[in-house]
């Protein structure tokens, strides 16, 4: 058991960063994650100590902020853009550089799926493998996303520099 | 050129662009890279994003981790909790044990709660004031709709005819769906059926699917004005309004029973 709350610990700072960068807001944030450990230790049980426990608890984490985000949708609350951004003290130092609060909304505005799916893969560093696992998604869907959330960023961001001439297939 | 001994696909790329590729395949990638520079460009404006999101969700491993996410410090609450809760189902047990027998031995005393049947005869008499003095659109769908009964019984959830009240002088003129308030243990929406005779008297019936207890029980009052006679069976509860005297409203009240409550072999339920 010490050495399940142990492993968890470790995974603490990378659920904080990837609960905030879904909800944007570092007090939504932290009472996801705690919800997410007692989860995890109430049903201990449930975790197969073949997968790697970070994934696991990551899967938790996506369901609880899933369920949250139903819930408040039924409920119409929304979240203040205001306690989410924090504005960029420099303006970016190059231009064709994606402007941070630009980024922000725009990533606001993906869809659910694909914004979970992005913040994993490049938050997280995590593997295309780990990441497909946690989301519980096969690779391939995790890979549909991954391009459509790019794609989509590029267009919400009109951070082409030069206009594009081609997708890439 | 070299010749690649893989493909290079859109997922290569991004396995690229987030640095999941080993240093043979990301060579490769970077030779292709060279020769296609729109691919370039894509992989460019990728990393681009990438290092914004670094930027905006910078890493938590540096800040101090609040006390209330110390997984050890969970576990020891949960244990605690369970603990406590066992002391609890307990203590509720207890209370289960004697609040029953005060509720049991003194229920003379208590007051006796407002029934369900109220609340039904009361929206029923609300729903029959409010739309009778209405001249033209004193029903949502008139009775020449072909659907009306259909989308009521669908919508009340229980199968209904309107009943034909024609050898009591009484035309069907329609009727209307009305919320409910399932606070109160009324189920569902209800249906108003409104009918009218040749002096312009209007009778509104107020049906609703069967209360959960689907008791049978007849009742009969006297409110604002009009009379209401109510009653209610295993399948549906029925409260018939109108400002006629008591004896006319019950030889109504009884014809519109026998058919809301006939079945397919012929019978209605007793009387």
């Amino acid at each position: 058991m010490q050495q399940f709350l142990d492993e968890i610990e470790e995974s603490v700072p990378a659920l904080r960063r990837y609960a905030r960068a879904l909800t944007r807001n570092a007090d939504r944030a932290d009472d996801l994650v705690q919800d997410c450990i007692e989860r995890a230790i109430r049903k201990k049980a449930l975790w197969k100590p073949t997968g790697p426990l970070k994934g696991w608890l990551f899967r938790i984490l996506l369901n609880l902020y899933r369920n949250e985000l139903r819930t408040s949708r039924r409920r119409g609350d929304h979240v203040a853009v205001e306690t989410l951004l924090v504005e960029p003290a420099v303006a970016p130092a190059q231009p064709g550089r994606v402007a941070l609060s630009e980024m922000a909304r725009a990533i606001d505005t993906l869809a659910a799926e694909q914004r979970e799916a992005l913040l994993l893969v490049v938050l997280e560093g995590m593997s295309y493998a780990e990441a497909a696992e946690a989301i519980g998604i096969p690779i391939g869907t995790l890979m549909s996303r991954l391009g459509r959330a790019r794609a989509a960023l590029r267009t919400l961001t009109g951070s082409g520099d030069e206009p594009r001439l081609r997708t890439v297939k | 050129m070299t010749r690649e001994h893989f493909a290079i696909t859109a997922d290569v790329l991004h396995a690229y662009a987030d640095g999941q590729l080993g240093a043979t395949e990301r060579a490769a990638v970077e030779r292709y890279l060279a020769a296609h520079p729109d691919a370039a460009a894509d992989v460019a404006a990728w990393q681009r994003q990438n290092e914004a999101m670094h930027a905006l969700f910078p890493s938590a491993a540096n800040e101090a981790v609040p006390a209330r996410l110390s997984p050890h410090r969970i576990a020891r609450e949960i244990r605690s909790a369970r603990r406590q809760s066992i002391m609890n189902i307990a203590a509720a047990v207890a209370l289960v044990v004697i609040g029953s027998g005060i509720g049991w031995y003194g229920r003379d005393y208590l007051t006796p709660t407002k029934a369900a049947s109220d609340y039904l005869i009361e929206a029923a008499v609300t729903a029959h004031s409010l739309y009778v003095k209405e001249k033209t659109r004193a029903v949502e769908v008139g009775a020449d709709a072909p659907n009306l009964m259909t989308w009521l019984s669908n919508r009340i959830t229980t199968p209904i005819d309107a009943p034909n009240l024609t050898a009591e002088g009484y035309t069907f003129l329609g009727g209307r769906l009305l919320p409910s308030d399932p606070g109160k243990g009324i189920p569902g929406p209800a249906a108003q059926l409104m009918y009218e005779n040749g002096e312009a008297q209007r009778v509104t019936l107020y049906i609703t699917s069967a209360l959960p207890d689907k008791e049978e029980a007849w009742q009969f009052e006297t409110l604002s004005g009009v009379e209401a006679y109510y009653w209610a069976n295993d399948t549906i509860t029925c409260t018939v309004v109108a400002a006629l005297p008591e004896a006319e409203l019950r030889m109504l009240g009884r014809k519109i029973f026998e058919q809301l409550t006939w079945r397919p072999d012929g019978t209605s339920a007793q009387w």
